[in-house]
């Protein structure tokens, strides 16, 4: 029989890593995304992934239940995200070597060759775009835009008011917007 | 402000479906018979499941395997906290260490002092006061002792905080 998630948290709680895992391997592709969106580096998102999944492990016993375990989970990963991204002082030039990635990993998408190449060079021109942003734009879109997140939740995460979340994400998008031009 | 420039404001908004019921109407209204904000409306769709699809494909190759190891191997060379003070007492006799122990012992003889003078002597603003500051990985402790104007400065290894919100939430700057 499956377990819920529910079950698999308080198994969490007891102590079982095994369940720990399991909830890890539900979660950690878009906990990653998200880092990804906000650190840009591929290693340093992976690290930061890890970090926030430990951290999660540590802190299981505090999960209440208030929110769901991925806001919960979202909430260190974005936090530790964004620490991370205003400690590192990287040049913006090197920061664009892991975008040859993107090149790679995209080859399995779709099947149309046209699409899949507008979409490989659109996405390369809007990860280097986002990198402009500051970590707090990044992360708003990232939640919004890749997970769906409501603004409720990402102000919760983010520690402000959903006006705020509001006019964030305006501004993230106008930004990207002008950047990509009439790629879009 | 145009119609069209206040509509495309709310655009986002509209789409994510967080306006207020009255506002959706206006917008869904607006957006029906305006081709350029529909234009806008389209290119925000298109913004949003662009930037998701450039993250899938760039996540699409991370195996669990790998990721869990590393979860697995932080989680492994995680200390007890009786481990912890075992190996800070062991390494006691290195010089570093004994240097950490003189602002330790004036931490306690200074709260000592602020705490057992006799009351008649008591001056609120002549205690010691200690503060605590979250670093990374460290706790900052001050105590400022006013009578002496001594601030001693602590420093010493993180244990994490059983609550809630591990973490603390981002600063939230008004970057706009
Ligand atoms: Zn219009």
């Amino acid at each position: 029989m499956e377990l819920t998630e529910r079950d698999l948290i308080r198994n969490c709680q007891k102590g079982d890593s095994a369940a720990y895992e399991e909830l890890t391997a539900k979660y950690y592709r878009r906990v990653l995304m998200v880092i990804l969106g906000i650190v840009h580096h591929r290693e340093d998102a992976m690290e930061v992934a890890q970090e926030t999944f430990y951290k999660g492990f540590r802190n299981i016993k505090s999960f209440q239940g208030g929110s769901s375990f991925y806001t919960w989970i979202y909430r260190i990963a974005v936090n530790l995200a964004i620490d991370f991204q205003r400690r590192q002082k990287r040049a913006v030039a090197d920061s664009r070597e892991n975008m040859d990635d993107v090149v790679v990993a995209s080859e399995s998408l779709g099947t149309d060759p046209y699409r899949e190449l507008r979409d490989r060079e659109l996405g390369e021109r809007l990860l280097a775009a986002i990198d402009e942003l500051t970590p707090d734009h990044k992360a708003v879109i990232l939640m919004r835009a890749v997970e769906g997140l409501s603004y409720k939740e990402i102000g919760r995460i983010m520690g402000c008011s959903e006006g705020t979340v509001m006019s964030r994400l305006h501004y993230a998008r106008k930004k990207l917007q002008e950047k990509l031009g009439p790629d879009l | 402000m145009s119609d069209c420039d206040r509509i495309q404001e709310w655009l986002g908004a509209w789409l994510d479906g967080e306006l207020p019921q009255a506002r959706s109407a206006e917008v869904k209204l607006h957006v029906e018979k305006c081709a350029a904000c529909a234009a806008e409306k389209v290119r925000i769709q298109r913004l949003d499941a662009a930037l998701k699809r450039a993250l899938e494909a760039r996540v699409s190759d991370a195996a669990f395997a790998p990721f869990w190891a590393g979860v697995r191997e932080r989680i492994a060379q995680e200390k007890s906290p009786r481990q912890r003070v075992f190996d800070w007492m062991r390494r006691g006799v290195a010089f570093p260490r004994i240097a950490w122990g003189v602002p330790v012992a004036a931490v306690v003889l200074i709260a000592l002092f602020s705490t057992i003078r006799p009351s008649g002597w008591f001056v609120p603003s002549n205690q010691a006061s200690v503060e605590s500051i979250d670093g990374h990985g460290f706790n900052v402790a001050l105590l400022r002792e006013a009578k002496t104007k001594t601030t001693v400065i602590w420093l010493f290894e993180n244990q994490e905080t059983e609550d809630e919100n591990p973490v603390e939430p981002a600063a939230s700057e008004q970057a706009f």
